[in-house]
């Protein structure tokens, strides 16, 4: 057993805690950071390999030692989710993920305003949580700008101060400056796309990426190989937090980063203040940090379970829990989709970067009027392989074969022959709403490889608004597909009610600490040397990726703790 | 099982190479590929298939077992001339290595889901599933799949067609290095062109199938045979 002192410990060396590490190490603050996996290199990514990194998941949690249970309600039995879709190792999902990089609408972090301005109050339903941000897009922006700088993001403006930009996305909100790097090159999925939805009047453009379009900051542009979205990148040139913000994290000289280890606890004294973390080694060692300051950025499950589980006298429902509001919002994208597939032409979809390839923003957010729809916000639509990567065992798995073909057989097999290389899918990545009993808590039946007991996720994302939606949405994608010049355009089948991508939620932030659990800076309203830092604090979610959302809120809270908390620690908010 | 067969199956390979009247030979290496003789069309009984020689397999199987994952995997992707299927690409021999390795926790799912399939071919049919035409045998997987076969406790029928079609999938596309996808013949079914480690902006731009390059593998680089226009 090992005590060593720190000035700040940071849990989960992912999209947050690397950047975290990274800015606080140069601000001359001493960093060890935990890491459940282990440290990989770029040399580790050389098997362009499916199977072992799409198909069995190696970069992301074992579903069976690290288990998440769900069920659709608190009267249901919660299983083990077959297939964790996050980071397991030092740098965390942004290793393995699709590295789309969306800034946030304007109107994302206040859509409960929006909404009751535009539709009146009884828009919102009954049940919803919906909260507005306790900042703004235009307080985040400076942050958004580092991020897409430092990290290499590949896309068009398409609001620059104000001024539209053709060719980049109308919808969003105002930019600085350009981005860094140009626009990835869009494949034929790209081209089909941009053309039919151009033709219904809509706006395409090339999702902005975290992939290198060309050589930057030393790192080589992206090759097109297409063993993207689940891989590591075989080059470096993914705009990963391992090859980016660890490397910095090293070099400040003021930064520990101790791998294959498990934080089972967040210690705290009777005073109110947090003191440190217990985790257990590599070797299966109980060891101790005392740290001024604890910095909690695992992905969102693991939030509420430490802060659950590192109960005492003094917080008897969990640190930072007064509020009574750790665990509760659960949110996640739900991903309609509709399969398209051309007989006059190849698309190849198996070529390039996989993941939203080419995109519109036309039906997201606010972006369209809602009146009469009987839902409120939208989502994101873009074109993409069946699943996360564009491989064959991929679309065997995931690409539901057109009514009246089998799903094995001759016709199945003539159906994967012709159409594998000429089909694509087009998805609405949907804007979810927060409901309060869309929950995490402690199963109390599973426990994980260290015993401790498994997040459990209530969660059913068949409500009302969200079923209209859905709906209304799978029209739109099946209208795309036609004019997209599609032979056959069937839907996918939608899923049984389980969170798809992109879980937020369980420690929201908010401006009143009796209804969220941290401020706009993840600072815990109740332990101001306690922050969580990542999508777990989101209030409402947008139908955008997270993630470099969760890397600005880093940039901005790294900002606050390195310029006022280090000199006067306390409530920064 | 019997030296009949393995006698008969040589002898269709030789006349079909000795005829060279079944297309794809050329494009299908291998003794298998040419003796597609069983098809449901015909109600021709089906071929057992003798491991030895014939289906790769002796890390997990036993016999009796080779020889119904053998069959019941191809009829979930029968081989046809010119369209590779579950014997060509050594489906049995991915899903026997993957037993004994990286799936060694399914070892008791597969016996006790073959013995209750072979439990219920009994019972419907007075026979195993390996004796079974092929249209038979695409009933019991249909009665599988719909979850209707009688019987199964664990796995379920559902569960354990669903594991069955995901692993005969992975043995069809999986890169070779892990037993099946023998000589890209899943790849070369669908064509996908494998490892590539880049496409240029003209690849990307072609509207037609991708046919620069050799398929990749992970070991044999570039040393498939010649793709197919």
């Amino acid at each position: 057993m090992a005590t060593e002192k720190t000035d700040v410990v940071i849990v989960g060396m992912g999209a947050a805690g690397g950047i975290l590490a990274a800015e606080l190490g140069k601000a001359g603050m001493k960093v060890i950071g935990l890491e459940r996996g282990p440290r990989l290199a770029t040399a580790d990514f050389s098997a362009l390999d499916e199977l072992r990194y799409f198909q069995r998941q190696d970069l992301r949690p074992n579903a069976k030692r690290q288990p998440v249970t769900w069920r659709p309600n608190a009267k249901a039995r919660a299983n083990p989710l077959p297939i964790l879709n996050y980071g397991n190792q030092a740098g965390g999902g942004t290793v393995h993920y699709g590295a789309i990089s969306w800034r946030f609408h304007e109107d994302d972090f206040r859509s409960r305003s929006q909404t009751i301005e535009r539709y009146g109050a009884s828009a919102i339903p009954k049940d919803c949580s919906l909260i507005d941000w306790p900042l703004t897009y235009a307080d985040l922006e400076p942050f958004y700008d580092r991020a897409e700088y430092e990290l290499g993001v590949s896309g068009r403006a398409g609001n620059l101060q104000g001024r539209k930009i053709e060719g980049g996305n109308p919808f969003e909100a105002p930019r600085r400056r350009e981005y860094p790097l140009p626009p990835l090159m869009a494949d034929q999925s790209g081209v089909i796309f941009a053309a039919g939805a151009r033709k219904l009047g809509y706006h395409p453009f090339s999702s902005p990426r975290a992939i290198l379009s060309q050589t930057y900051q030393g790192r080589p542009g992206c090759t097109y190989c297409g063993f993207c979205q689940a891989f590591g990148c075989h080059i470096g040139a993914k705009s990963s937090i391992l090859v980016t913000k660890l490397p910095e994290a090293d070099a400040t000289g003021n930064f520990k980063l101790l791998t294959g280890t498990m934080c089972y606890r967040v210690k705290s004294d009777n005073s109110g203040r947090v003191t440190g973390v217990s985790y257990w080694g590599s070797d299966g060692s109980d060891n101790t940090i005392e740290a001024e300051l604890v910095i909690l950025a695992p992905f969102i499950y693991d939030n509420t379970r430490l802060l659950l589980l590192s109960k005492t006298a003094k917080f008897p429902n969990g640190l930072a829990n007064s509020s009574g509001q750790v665990g509760k919002h659960l949110m996640a994208h739900i991903g309609a989709r509709v399969f398209a597939a051309f007989d006059d032409r190849f698309v190849n979809i198996y070529m390039g970067p996989n993941a939203q390839k080419h995109s519109l923003d036309d039906c997201n957010a606010d972006n369209f009027d809602h009146s009469g729809l009987g839902f409120i916000r939208g989502a994101q639509i873009s074109i993409t392989p069946a699943d996360l990567e564009g491989g064959p065992i991929g679309a065997a798995m995931s690409m539901n074969p057109p009514p009246g073909v089998p799903r094995w057989g001759a016709a199945y097999r003539d159906f994967l022959s012709k159409y594998f290389a000429r089909y694509a899918a087009i998805i609405a990545q949907t804007d979810n709403l927060p409901y309060a009993d869309q929950t995490i808590d402690l199963d109390p039946n599973v426990r994980d490889q260290w015993g401790l007991p498994a997040p459990r996720l209530t969660y059913d994302w068949r409500r009302p608004n969200e079923l209209a939606r859905v709906e209304f949405l799978l029209g739109k994608l099946e209208e795309l597909g036609r004019a997209m010049g599609a032979t056959h355009v069937w839907r996918s089948p939608l899923g049984a009610g389980a969170p798809g991508a992109h879980h937020e939620g369980g420690t929201r932030m908010g401006s009143d600490p009796k209804t969220s659990v941290v401020n706009r800076y993840g600072q815990s309203w109740d332990i101001p040397n306690l922050f969580i830092i990542g999508s777990s604090t989101y209030p409402s979610m947008s139908g955008f990726n997270p993630t470099l959302t969760i890397q600005a809120l880093a940039y901005m809270s790294a900002d606050a703790i390195a310029n006022r908390y280090k000199n006067k620690p306390g409530p920064l908010a | 099982m019997s030296t009949h067969d393995a006698t008969r199956r040589a002898f269709l390979v030789r006349a079909a190479a000795g005829a060279g009247a079944v297309a794809g030979a050329g494009l299908v290496p291998g003794a298998l590929t040419q003796a597609h003789e069983q098809r449901p069309e015909t109600g021709a009984p089906a071929t057992i298939q003798p491991h030895s020689n014939v289906v790769e397999h002796g890390a997990f199987f036993n016999d009796e077992n080779a020889a119904t994952i053998a069959a019941f995997t191809e009829r979930l992707m029968p081989g046809a001339p010119d369209k590779p299927g579950a014997r060509d690409a050594g489906v049995l021999n991915y899903i026997d290595l993957a037993l004994a390795g990286a799936y060694a926790d399914l070892q008791d799912f597969y016996r006790r889901g073959l013995a209750q399939l072979d439990a219920y071919c009994r019972k419907t049919y007075h026979e195993p599933f390996v004796r079974l035409n092929a249209a038979r045998q695409d009933e019991v997987i249909t009665a599988l799949e719909q979850g209707k076969a009688t019987g199964f406790t664990w796995p379920t029928a559902q569960v354990f067609f669903d594991t069955v079609r995901t692993h005969t999938m992975e043995g069809m596309f999986a890169d070779p290095i892990y037993g099946g996808n023998k000589d890209f013949a899943g790849w070369r079914l669908v064509g996908f062109p494998g490892a590539q480690a880049m496409f240029t902006p003209a690849d990307l731009q072609n509207r037609q199938a991708f046919t620069r390059a050799p398929m990749i593998g992970l070991q044999a680089q570039g040393k498939g045979p010649a793709r197919k226009a």
